[in-house]
């Protein structure tokens, strides 16, 4: 039993066994080739097909049988003489000085020639044009080409500096060169028009062998690249589906949190735009990102799967969409760059009452209840009056301490500062920043959070808070303020307390040049501790100290201190006011 | 090899001229030329004269036109054109000459 294909010869239906077709197909294949492709080889191969036909159609007449089998396609081919046969008939044509030329051709085409391909291109046919000349797949160069361009863009330079280098191959001759096709079909077509000379056919001889071993050698190099090439696209393949899983990922947690519901995957950046913007430019950043590595994917399971091309429209369109995404992303860049072009800064002063310890601590205002002080749910889930409020709480703030005189009245300058597209809008931002540190028994306690209010953009609120108290004032500084101070060597006062790991607070006193750790080298702990009690048991007004250690005096308007190293001598006079 | 050279080109140029004696007869269909070619043992496969009168055809030398066939495909029936015809007389004479050339040779070696 054999499977029978129906075959058309110059409109004339045959049935033809498939050895058979095989057969034949390979035959008129290789005449095909043999004769090129100009006008007059196709009324040859006509003439030829022709014949066939009504070879196949005589044995088919005579009643013998119905379906054309092998052994008639071996006849016919007998009859009608095998490639071999044509080129010994024609090899007489050729002229000497013919062989001569092919001679010096020849070295040329024992490496094929390294040109572009134009029909089997995707950009400039480099690849194709390396492919033939290594004598493997395009795709596997192409790959590579892919790969070096994605690892720091390398690729592309190679890529266009062997676009400009590589010639195009424009000619039929030029694409036989590159292909390394040349003998057979140069020889032939010119030997129509030869006149009868001789021709030495071992040169041809000669030179064929040793091209088909250079051909050998070639086909085992790009046969090793192929194999690196699949390599590599696999594991490109992995990355890139990971990393579209990852950026999806990365998109549906981000548009859950601007929805509400709250998650662990947060974007900073999108919080400069407005609830419906950032929806808008997450999903372009997110297509921008995404459209790349998608056509890569697609493109390499092309590579890999030998499936067909991706549809042209569903491809234009995801040009098109990436184009957008891109073209859309930077204008909502420009356009959150430009709400940030003024900054206003508004100046506020407080005053709070003088005392003999300074005690400086911090208020979280996040945690309402104080068992959930430690529990995750309360940093994520903040509402107070059933209004989410973790958008519109801020931690930019830093503390700064500055001196004054010594009697002066102890005061706190807050410097609230936003920025805008515009000065009056920063301004009005920085004024919408409520945030102020309050008084409670004996401890100043800033707020962790200061709150923006209902619809205000993040446009680089900050709080500037200089707390500025009289040289020599006491200050204790509870290490939950330790992150927003600026300026202050907190680790290295933290360092001289015995048992720094426990250690809830440091100790200060204000000098001059600002504030200076009163807790001594570590030996000293207890003494320096009743230090501090006998201090403070002074009166407010009259307390005067110095951290310098040599005897001092000072006359600071209406008052006259001369203070001694030794504790124990101290004058003091005070004039009264006039 | 030189011997066999020889032998392709000398009957080479043959052909040409016994083709076109035979189409000059009348109208043939090749697979007639090819017939008595290889009565006269001057072609062994059909293939090469397809290029061959293609040649001729398109110098000029030969026309054609189709007519249908009882038992397959419409054929190609070929015809000598007038310039055949003058090329076919020039070549007459180069052949008696080449003939006188080769017989005196001949002769002389006998």
């Amino acid at each position: 039993m054999n499977k029978t294909i129906i075959i058309n010869i110059n409109s004339i239906v045959f049935h033809i066994e498939e050895d058979a077709y095989e057969t034949l197909r390979s035959y008129m294949i290789d005449i095909k080739k043999h004769f090129g492709n100009t006008a007059e080889s196709k009324e040859i191969l006509e003439d030829i097909e022709n014949r066939i036909a009504e070879m196949f159609n005589e044995r088919i007449q005579s009643g013998r049988k119905e379906v054309i089998n092998l052994e008639d396609v071996q006849e016919v081919i007998a009859r009608m003489g095998s490639v071999s046969d044509f080129e010994q008939s024609e090899d007489a044509s050729d002229d000497i000085h013919e062989g001569q030329a092919t001679n010096t051709v020849k070295p040329d085409n024992l490496g094929r020639k390294l040109m572009r391909d134009p029909d089997d291109k995707i950009l400039g046919g480099v690849c194709s044009g390396l492919a033939h000349y290594f004598g493997m797949e395009p795709k596997w160069l192409r790959v590579l080409v892919v790969l070096f361009v994605l690892i720091g863009g390398s690729g592309f330079l190679v890529y266009i500096i062997l676009w400009i280098v590589m010639p195009v191959a424009e000619t039929r001759a030029d694409k036989m060169a590159m292909r390394g096709e040349v003998p057979n079909l140069q020889n032939f077509k010119k030997s129509f028009d030869e006149e009868v000379r001789s021709f030495s056919s071992e040169f041809a001889g000669a030179g064929e062998h040793i091209g088909r071993g250079a051909r050998t050698a070639g086909n085992a190099l790009g046969g090793c690249l192929g194999a690196i090439g699949k390599m590599i696209a696999w594991l490109m393949l992995i990355f890139t589906g990971l990393n579209i899983l990852g950026l999806f990922i990365f998109y549906v947690f981000n548009l859950m949190n601007l929805f509400g519901l709250e998650n662990p995957i947060l974007f900073p950046p999108l919080a400069v735009l407005a609830l419906d913007d950032a929806i808008i430019a997450l999903t372009f950043g997110f297509l921008a990102m995404t459209i790349p590595f998608l056509a890569l994917f697609l493109w390499l399971i092309r590579v890999l799967f030998k499936t067909d091309k991706v549809n042209n429209y569903l491809s234009l369109t995801m040009f098109a969409a990436w184009i957008v995404s891109v073209v859309a992303v930077i204008y909502y860049c420009i356009y959150a760059s430009q709400d940030f072009r003024e900054k206003s800064t508004i100046n506020v002063q407080k005053n709070i009452t003088t005392q003999k310890v300074y005690h400086f601590s911090e208020k979280d205002v996040r945690i309402l209840d104080a068992s959930e002080k430690d529990s995750l749910r309360s940093k994520f889930n903040i509402k107070i009056d059933g209004q989410d409020l973790r958008n519109y709480l801020h931690n930019s703030i830093g503390i700064t301490f500055e001196s004054l005189d010594s009697l002066a009245q102890p005061y706190i300058q807050y410097n609230y500062s936003a920025k805008g597209k515009t000065y009056q809008l920063a301004a009005e931002r920085a004024k919408g920043i409520g945030y102020e540190a309050v008084q409670e028994g004996q401890k100043i306690l800033f707020p962790s959070h200061f709150l923006l209010q209902k619809n205000t953009l993040d446009r680089d609120q900050y709080v500037g808070v200089t707390v500025y108290l009289p040289r020599g004032a006491k200050v204790v500084l509870e290490r939950n303020i330790e992150r927003k101070l600026r300026d202050v060597p907190c680790w290295e006062c933290l360092k001289n307390y015995a048992d720094h790991d426990h250690q809830k607070y440091t100790e200060w006193t204000m000098s001059s040049t600002g504030l200076v750790c009163a807790q001594a080298e570590p030996e000293k702990d207890d003494d320096d501790e009743e230090e501090q009690v006998t201090v403070k048991k002074s009166s407010k007004e009259e307390e005067e100290s110095s951290s310098q250690r040599d005897s001092v005096i000072t006359i600071d308007g209406s008052n006259v201190t001369i203070e001694v190293k030794d504790k124990n001598v101290k004058i003091q006079e005070k004039k009264s006011k006039k | 090899m030189i011997a066999e050279n020889t032998q392709t080109q000398m009957r080479k140029g043959i052909l040409e001229y016994c083709i076109l004696s035979i189409i000059s007869r009348g109208e043939i269909y090749a697979s007639d030329i090819i017939a008595e070619l290889k009565k006269a043992q001057l072609l062994v496969v059909e293939g090469t004269l397809y290029p061959l009168l293609t040649r001729l055809k398109n110098n000029g030398l030969l026309s054609y036109n189709w007519q249908e066939s009882t038992s397959g495909p419409p054929r190609k029936y070929y015809e000598i054109t007038r310039e055949g015809q003058d090329v076919l007389a020039k070549l007459d004479i180069t052949w008696r000459e080449l003939l006188f050339a080769v017989q005196t040779s001949l002769e002389g070696r006998n």
